[in-house]
């Protein structure tokens, strides 16, 4: 009887009910939306920076890291990638040689970092290929051809066929100028990698930079990266380690780039944090409709103790009606809220108009919307928990009353 | 035998500034199958005698008896527990719960007493026949006049099978009709059960139909009238 009555209580005020529990359903969606906006932006933060940047594990020279110096080169690297690619939780593999310098046009100079690379393999790793906006990716039809980004095209004032200057150190730290001429132009979303990295033919850069004062050393012998793209996320821990030697620093995307590990940490708190604040604000609202309804009905509960309903059951009485709040609420809530990030999630979010912002931080302009499971039970457990604290006070209040003054009340 | 005994039961408010004394050394005994109307003007303290012999208050000073035990010595839960077994409740306003139907509203004390679902359907059977509402058992309070309201109230304070009734002003709302109804039904109920009824009432069609009328003044009896 006490469900029943507590469930039939509920509804004696039809439009403050449904009032509160849109209330509550919006929050949930909104929970819901918040976390599938802040995880999306998140995953597609983590997953650009893995197929643009990083890679999922990235392999150099102990001392490379340090001062990026091109003399901290790997010992015989396209051999080793060679082995690496056999092992089937691998899905692609790229050697890559890698130098500082300055790229300088008629119009102007900059700093950069430039990519030697397989144009075969790295499509493969980092799909270069397809981001390529104007000309033509790398194809070996003549000698030093340069990719470079959009943004660096506007700052250097230069087009398609357009010579470029490269001043690079070489293996003995001698400066070594080389002019390119660029065949592509490429956009990759991410603003600041675009606007600091070129990419050249690894066999190209080799050249230049391996010959030294005591004759060329084998050009196809230097490397200084290789990057390697998994099936799986879940296999990184064990070919990292079956990757392992003396005078190779292996290093996952989160070691690599500690950024990412931050944000793939805080996927699991987002939706804690909204719900939290959400449920907070909520429980005011709760608080205050059920205290509003026990103070409407004192003397009702005053008779009813009167009558022998013993204190216990008034409590119990009082936190059902606001646990039932919540369990119509939070599926109404969890269907809608569902809805809009199935369909967020396979249409995205277009937020073009910020574009230039959001590239800023490696960001795509349309953000897939995603939730991870978890928040799906996370939510009842929020909502039962809010209703639950919000319906103490007001319950507390009830079993209060004295049943000979509240049967006198007005 | 006493259904009900009360020994200088007295009843202060106020008692640190200005003592306003409901009750004054309240001596009365009231026997199983009594018919008794509590009477006097406003602020005599019926309605305060009614609810300490009930279990809903605690006198300042004296003992209350029921059945031979004293209930100013019971905790809060165990005057729940002893109201819920012991004694039954009509109030002036009907005090029904709103969202349960007559029958619901009937069953609800015995639902509290555990009692079997074949019991309670019985003994609501038997009670709304009583009251002439075996008609009316789906029907929520607002769809009931004030009568029929009332003679719900009167057959859910007798579905616990209780001591005695108590019935703070019960006809203060009704009409000649259903005052003559209502009453009809707790004579009848009193005469055939033996059930014993202490009212409080101002309603004089209450206090001739009373076999015994104790009239209260200033929280002391001054007279108490057998009509057997």
């Amino acid at each position: 009887m006490i469900p029943i009555l507590a469930w039939r209580n509920l509804w004696r005020n039809p439009t403050r009910t449904l009032v509160l529990i849109g209330a509550i359903a919006l929050g949930v969606w909104a929970g819901l939306f918040m976390t599938g906006f802040a995880t999306g932006m998140i995953k597609s933060y983590i997953s650009n920076a893995i197929d643009q940047i990083v890679s999922h594990i990235q392999v150099h020279h102990p001392n490379f890291s340090e001062d990026q110096d091109v003399k901290f080169r790997l010992d015989q690297p396209d051999q080793h990638a060679a082995k690496i690619a056999e092992k089937e939780e691998v899905k692609a593999v790229v050697v890559r040689t890698l130098a500082t310098g300055m790229i300088s046009s008629a119009k102007g100079a900059r700093g950069i970092r430039v990519k030697g690379i397989s144009p075969a393999e790295e499509s493969k790793v980092t799909g270069l290929d397809q981001k390529i906006v104007e000309g033509e990716y790398l194809a070996g039809k003549r000698k030093n051809e340069i990719l470079i980004s959009r943004a660096l095209a506007e700052k250097l004032k230069v087009k398609i066929r357009s010579k470029l200057v490269l001043n690079m150190q070489d293996l003995e730290g001698e400066i070594t100028p080389a002019a390119f001429r660029v065949v592509g132009i490429f956009h990759t979303g991410n603003k600041p990698f675009d606007e600091g990295h070129v990419f050249v033919q690894r066999k190209d850069l080799n050249r230049l930079l391996t010959l030294t004062s005591e004759g060329r050393i084998d050009p196809t012998t230097l490397g200084h990266e290789i990057a390697l793209l998994l099936h799986d996320t879940k296999n990184i821990p064990a070919i990292q380690s079956a990757m392992a030697q003396p005078d190779w620093k292996v290093e996952n995307y989160k070691e690599i780039s500690p950024d990412l590990e931050l944000y793939e940490s805080q996927m699991g708190f987002v939706s804690t944090i909204y719900l939290s604040i959400i449920m907070l604000a909520l429980t005011f609202g709760i608080i205050n409709t059920m205290l509003m309804a026990v103070l409407e009905r004192i003397r009702e509960l005053g008779m009813l103790m009167g009558i022998g309903m013993n204190k216990l059951k008034v409590f119990l009485m009082i936190m059902l009606e606001a646990i039932f709040l919540g369990a119509v609420a939070a599926p109404i809530g969890l269907a809608l809220g569902s809805l809009t990030i199935y369909f967020l999630g396979q249409s995205g979010l277009d937020l073009s108009m910020y574009s230039d912002s959001l590239e800023m931080y490696g960001m795509s302009p349309v953000v897939y919307f995603d939730v991870p499971s978890k928040v799906y039970w996370q939510i009842p457990v929020f909502v039962a928990c809010t209703a639950i604290l919000a319906a103490l006070y007001p319950a507390y209040k009830a079993i209060k009353l004295k049943p000979v003054e509240a049967i006198r009340k007005i | 035998m006493d259904v009900i005994k009360t020994q200088g039961v007295t009843k202060v408010y106020n008692p640190d500034k200005i003592p306003v004394y409901a009750l004054n050394g309240v001596d009365i005994n009231i026997e199983q199958g009594e018919f008794t109307a509590i009477v006097g003007p406003s602020g005599s303290g019926k309605t305060t005698l009614l609810n300490i012999i009930g279990g809903l208050d605690r006198p300042s000073d004296g003992e209350v008896f029921v059945g031979g035990q004293d209930i100013s010595q019971l905790s809060d839960n165990q005057l729940i527990d002893f109201r819920k077994e012991y004694i039954g409740f009509v109030f002036q306003a009907y005090n029904l719960i709103p969202v349960l139907t007559a029958k619901e509203n009937v069953e609800f004390v015995m639902l509290l007493q555990k009692r079997s679902k074949e019991e309670r359907d019985q003994r609501v059977k038997e009670l709304m026949d009583s009251v002439g509402l075996s008609d009316k058992l789906d029907s929520r309070p607002a769809q009931l006049s004030g009568g029929q309201q009332q003679r719900v109230a009167v057959a859910r304070a007798l579905a616990p099978k209780p001591t005695f009734i108590l019935a703070d002003e019960p006809t203060a709302n009704l009409d000649s009709k259903s005052t003559e109804n209502l009453l009809d039904i707790m004579a009848r109920l009193n005469k055939e059960e033996n059930m014993t009824f202490v009212f409080s009432t101002h309603d004089q069609r209450v206090i001739d139909r009373a076999r015994r009328v104790v009239t209260l003044v200033d929280g002391k009896i001054s007279h108490d009238e057998r009509r057997d």
